[in-house]
């Protein structure tokens, strides 16, 4: 059942075309990750969605048990790129703030305020003022009022892009649990982190859908098979010539070189292994590493965007 | 309803915290205080000036309760606006600078009960600050210089209070409309400064503006009447104070509350 959807969405901020003509739709309890290069639209997206700025054309429909709601906003989370709070509150006055604004009552409030800020690991520092957060607390904060409400949609600007890899994986484990409870979209640029947790993506560039769909259907569709190759003593004028042969190859589709490796798009895995250690071992080339796979979602991410 | 209370009990509180709520009054109890002393020592300060020529005999006449007063009011006009649109300058738009706006507005939140919270609050704050001082002038007045007639004094203060709201209404509109806190200063201040000049330039025109306001308190003051259309004044000015809110919410529903876009 369709949650959001989201029709021909565009906006133009006087001559620049910020977005343009998106659609996709997000299933109740999925995982969407909305990617592209800084610059591509995503905030500007997100930020129609959460109803912070007003499409140029478009619609955008939220569906509560079938039925369309005319107001968004209750039911949806919202955490922007770099949340700021009002520095003179306490962590637990924020969120209690924030639970109210929703609707709360205060005595509820403060119960659920409580066990998000345990949840998300700030209940040492909810008595303090949030001028004296770190920017992985002030993150974690933004989690606990966006959530407080227990939205049917949760939506995130670049959560994880600004925090360290600790804080990183924190926002990461949290995000996998949150799954379970409710729908969740968010931007990023950090492709390892959609590929780890989204079921689907919608890949942006220039306010343009470029790709989107399931991210099981991109990976088959658009995944294909490298083959990583580091030889070894690079100072060995040998070696380089070894390389530039290798990728003349009719095996190989597309090739990329550096000082002492490369990577090799081919049509056949199998016969193009084979062919290349039996020429390394021809040419006597000391090879330290050979890695063959498929392609990743940001190998993919590069050539949509280079493109 | 709820949700004003709510955003009127933070904006409070906010003003608690940053103890708005303490220079503010007393700002106000300072200008208030000091108008009557000066006024009653002013002639041994000049005495003791010591420039004088030899043998200078200086003789004031003394002011009346009701001028001394009225003096004040013309301090607040000066220092009290501006030290009330100092404070008030950031209202709308330094939460917008700072992006908590962007927090704040994607939850079911209503501009009119924000827009009307934050006014709500600003003229707390206001309604003390003056009442108190102006309630250590008389006090100051009547011990040092003289009595004054209380129906006077109380028009004249309801009727000035009713210009320090004129003026925060106006602080609210610009902090809605104009982006950098700065801006907002500058623009409220000019805007008021502008009106006053403009009003006793052309008389005439501006007979029912509300920067009457403050000419009106001051001849109850001094004479205890006014010339003035005194209810056509205070109807123009509640009237604009309702028209700048409801400019100022129309205006925060068209611009995006994150922005310096749109």
């Amino acid at each position: 059942m369709a949650l959001l959807q989201v029709d021909r969405l565009s906006k133009i901020y006087q001559q620049h075309h910020a977005v343009q003509d998106i659609s996709f739709s997000v299933e109740e309890g999925q995982c969407v990750a909305l990617l592209g290069p800084n610059g591509a639209g995503k905030t500007t997206t997100i930020n129609m969605l959460t109803g912070l700025i007003q499409p140029t054309s478009g619609g955008i429909h939220l569906y509560q048990q079938g039925t369309k709601v005319e107001d968004r906003r209750p039911y949806m989370g919202y955490l922007p790129q770099m949340p700021s709070f009002y520095s003179w509150m306490s962590g637990r006055e924020f969120v209690c703030y924030a639970g109210q604004l929703h609707g709360l009552t205060r005595k509820e409030a403060e119960q659920r305020a409580a066990e998000w800020l345990q949840r998300v690991g700030l209940e040492e520092a909810s008595r303090r003022k949030i001028g004296g957060y770190s920017g992985g607390m002030k993150q974690r904060l933004g989690f606990a009022q966006a959530l407080i409400h227990r939205p049917k949609l949760l939506i995130l600007d670049e959560p994880v892009s600004a925090l360290d890899p600790v804080g990183r994986r924190d926002v990461l484990n949290l995000l996998r649990e949150l799954q379970q409870e409710t729908t969740i979209l968010f931007s990023t640029h950090v492709l390892h982190d959609a590929e780890e947790i989204c079921d689907q993506i919608i890949m942006m560039r220039d306010g343009r859908v470029a790709i989107q769909g399931q991210l099981d259907d991109i990976r088959d569709r658009y995944s294909e098979p490298v083959i990583t190759v580091v030889a070894g003593n690079a100072s060995n004028p040998q070696v380089k010539a070894w390389m530039t042969e290798i990728s003349r190859k009719p095996y190989v589709l597309r090739s990329e070189l550096q000082r002492e490796s490369m990577t090799l798009t081919v049509s056949d895995l199998e016969l193009a292994e084979r062919e290349i250690w039996k020429d390394a071992m021809q040419h006597r080339i000391f090879i330290r590493r050979f890695e063959a796979g498929q392609s990743t979602l940001e190998d993919l991410f590069l050539k949509v965007v280079q493109s | 309803m709820r949700q004003t209370i709510l955003f009127y009990r933070k904006e409070m509180l906010e003003m608690a915290r940053n103890y708005k709520w303490i220079w503010v009054p007393l700002v106000f109890l300072l200008l208030g205080v000091m108008q009557p002393i000066m006024s009653y020592y002013m002639p041994e300060i000049l005495q003791h000036a010591g420039n004088m020529p030899e043998g200078t005999v200086i003789s004031m006449p003394t002011p009346t309760g009701g001028e001394v007063l009225a003096q004040t009011l013309s301090q607040y006009s000066v220092i009290g606006v501006l030290i009330l649109v100092l404070s008030m300058m950031g209202m709308v738009a330094s939460e917008r600078q700072s992006g908590v706006a962007s927090l704040i507005f994607a939850k079911p939140v209503s501009i009119v009960s924000y827009i009307l919270a934050k006014w709500c609050s600003a003229i707390t704050i206001t309604a003390v600050s003056f009442l108190l001082g102006y309630a250590a002038a008389w006090y100051y007045t009547v011990q040092l210089i003289g009595p004054i007639q209380i129906t006077h004094a109380l028009a004249a203060g309801g009727v000035y209070l009713l210009w320090l709201c004129f003026v925060v209404s106006v602080t609210v509109l610009v902090s809605v409309g104009v982006s950098s806190t700065g801006g907002v200063a500058f623009v409220s201040l000019a805007f008021i400064a502008l009106l006053s000049f403009i009003s006793s330039l052309f008389a005439k025109v501006f007979m029912w503006s509300p920067s009457q306001l403050s000419g009106l308190a001051a001849e109850w003051l001094h004479y205890g009447e006014s010339a003035r259309p005194t209810f056509a004044i205070l109807f123009t000015s509640i009237g604009s104070m309702a028209l700048l809110l409801a400019v100022a919410m129309f205006i925060m529903r068209r611009k995006s509350p994150i922005g310096t876009h749109a």
